[in-house]
């Protein structure tokens, strides 16, 4: 199996990704406005909310996959359901980091039981316990059952995690943001900018750790 | 062979007790557990009972859950019920419901010794209280009965089901507290109808996914 | 009755079971064989719907065991090592709550009979979790007798018996080959495999051999 990045177009997605990350790290601190009374805290929401959205897209891909792999019994789905739930993650801890960098400024604390940061956090342990379950759950052919089982039941709580967490504590205000459609231009457009480099990153990413876990499954079966 | 499923679920707990009795001295555990930790105002202990009764509701399950499943994998017992031609959701179902009746029994019980030692009142419209708990019950076991299924046959079964068991059911807890909390000071219902909407959409959802998935989950 | 095809079955990666085909005809007693470890008993658990394989497909009398309705094994009847019985119920509860699991209840003077025939009467209202591996074994072939199937996937069934028992046993087994029942019984003795099977699998390396 050739390394990902001989091939040209994963290696050219690479350079253009990387390049285009920079790019929008240097917009953020240079181009976006200073929203008044956040100042530079403000500017983590460019990375804070399209963090969110590869989080839950990934844990969203991890729920398909399994769907997919108890439909198909197709391996490639256990491999697609696991590269998803480790990026996911990833970009759950991102969240659950730059949330109180931003928080704390404008709320004087790092953390209030707002109901995104709180509905991410439920999200995030849940995921630690389906890497548990995969370590600890037997052998590997019956833990990819599991985790697409677990991975499943994970999503389909995520809207009933996120509606419980909002009327739970509806005093206190969602992230210091004002409602995306109501954004000014220069914040909006930059934003956009933003999530769909991540977006992209996302998919490479997720490209790249299908092809290193099926490295990693062959050498295992081979050995 | 439903009921039959259903039958041998409660026959095997009768028999041995294990599953309620384990539960209920567990659950009495607790309760000194907090009597002892907690040496505040009466004011301060009905102010958080609702959420310390759900929390030991909780723990308890997760005790009770965990054993009816594993009895199952003495002798391989579990193996009577795959193999035979029945659909294998039938034995999600009569865990479900099984473990609902053990959890229900366990509260009845422990009820007095929770007002009494924690010195709480108990709820003014009484019956509403015991529906509401009824569904709260309903909806821990389903998803309970769900992850014990999954968690069943893997290594540190009894530490991977509170780990994947807590966080998929914060919703109910919170959900069953703030029910509690609205009728022991005699809210009126359209305070906590959202909660109890929330209460019935995990009944419904986890009930038709454990049904769909146990298919898979129970084979080895 | 069965066919099996292309059955293949991995723990961590490693191969049990490698691309496993055979049929068993109506009738028919095949002898499965191999040294420990060799696949024959996830063999069975397979086919049983107790374990499940990588890949393959399974028709018992044409019907998809693996995919399809739950009915569709009515008439597979699967004994294995362990009793499969719950240990705080009797002999009698177990046997009875098997049976109707199966949609065939039976009763309760029948249950006692066979009992009577495997020498389990004295025990036959104590909890099983006071038997021997002997007693056990007398209480699958009991639940055999009983069951109606078409076709008996049974593991290493003279294991731990006695003389009387392993004569029991063989009675058995020869009743039904005669009654033109199909079974797949795994066995380690050999001469008893030549005496019992029409056909012998061995499984070696994860194939047939």
């Amino acid at each position: 199996m050739k390394p990902f990045f001989n091939n040209k177009t994963n290696r050219s997605g690479l350079i253009l990704i990387a390049a285009m990350m920079l790019f929008n790290v240097w917009n953020v601190i240079m181009n976006t406005p200073m929203v008044p009374e956040q100042h530079w805290a403000q500017k983590i929401f460019y990375i804070h909310v399209p963090s969110a959205w590869v989080g839950f897209l990934s844990y969203f891909v991890v729920m398909v996959a399994g769907i997919l792999f108890f439909m198909k019994k197709d391996d490639y789905w256990d491999l697609v359901g696991l590269a998803a739930a480790e990026i996911g993650t990833v970009f759950m801890s991102l969240v659950l980091i730059t949330g109180p960098i931003w928080a704390t400024p404008i709320w004087g604390k790092p953390w209030i039981w707002e109901p995104r940061l709180t509905t991410t956090l439920i999200l995030f342990l849940i995921y630690i316990g389906y890497f548990m379950m995969r370590t600890f759950g037997g052998h590997i052919e019956r833990v990819k059952r599991y985790a697409a089982a677990v991975g499943i039941i994970a999503f389909v709580d995520v809207p009933i995690i996120f509606v419980s967490v909002k009327f739970w504590t509806p005093e206190i205000q969602s992230h210091p943001q004002v409602e995306m459609a109501q954004q000014p231009s220069e914040i909006l457009i930059p934003f956009l900018l933003s999530l769909s480099i991540f977006t992209l990153l996302y998919v490479l990413m997720l490209k790249y750790r299908i092809h290193v876990i099926r490295i990693n499954s062959r050498v295992r079966a081979n050995v | 062979m439903f009921f039959t499923l259903l039958k041998k679920e409660l026959f095997v707990e009768f028999r041995s007790r294990e599953v309620t009795l384990s539960m209920l001295v567990f659950g009495l555990s607790i309760i000194l557990t907090f009597a002892l930790s907690s040496n505040v105002s009466p004011t301060i202990i009905a102010n958080y009972a609702p959420g310390m009764f759900w929390l030991m509701v909780l723990f308890v399950a997760v005790i009770g859950v965990h054993r009816t499943f594993s009895y199952e994998k003495e002798f391989d017992a579990f193996s009577m019920l795959i193999s035979a031609p029945i659909d294998r959701g039938f034995i999600f179902l009569t865990k479900w419901i099984s473990g609902f009746i053990f959890l229900t029994i366990m509260e009845g019980l422990i009820l007095i010794p929770f007002f009494k030692f924690l010195m709480i009142d108990f709820p003014s419209q009484p019956w509403i209280a015991i529906g509401t708990t009824l569904l709260i019950n309903c909806a821990i076991m389903a998803i309970a009965s769900l992850v014990s299924g999954i968690a069943m046959r893997a290594r540190l079964s009894e530490v991977l089901l509170p780990i994947l068991l807590f966080p998929l059911v914060s919703p109910v807890l919170i959900a069953a507290t703030k029910i509690s909390g609205s009728i022991m000071v005699g809210d009126p219902y359209s305070f906590w109808k959202i909660w109890l909407l929330i209460i019935l959409t995990v009944i419904v959802i986890f009930g038709l996914v454990g049904y769909t998935l146990f298919d898979f989950i129970t084979e080895e | 009755m069965l066919s099996v095809s292309n059955i293949s079955k991995s723990f961590d990666h490693r191969t049990v079971l490698n691309n496993i085909t055979f049929h068993v005809e109506v009738g028919e007693t095949v002898i499965i064989m191999g040294k420990n470890g060799a696949g024959k008993s996830t063999l069975l658990r397979i086919i049983a719907r107790i374990m499940a394989c990588d890949k393959g497909e399974i028709l018992f009398q044409n019907n998809d065991l693996l995919n399809g309705s739950p009915l569709v094994r009515q008439k597979l009847l699967y004994v294995g090592h362990a009793s499969a019985m719950y240990t705080i119920l009797s002999a009698i509860e177990n046997l009875q709550l098997a049976l109707r699991l199966r949609g065939t209840p039976v009763e309760i003077s029948r249950i006692q009979d066979q009992l009577n025939y495997y020498g389990l009467t004295n025990q036959s209202n104590d909890p099983i979790s006071i038997y021997s591996q002997g007693m056990l074994q007398r209480l699958k072939l009991a639940y055999a007798s009983l069951a109606s199937w078409n076709l008996l996937l049974i593991d290493e069934p003279f294991s731990g018996l006695d003389t009387e028992g392993i004569a029991l046993v063989n009675k058995s087994l020869h009743r039904w080959k005669k009654l033109g029942k199909s079974m797949m019984i795994v066995l380690h003795n050999q001469s008893r495999a030549e005496e019992l099977g029409d056909r012998i699998l061995r499984i070696k390396k994860g194939l047939i051999a």
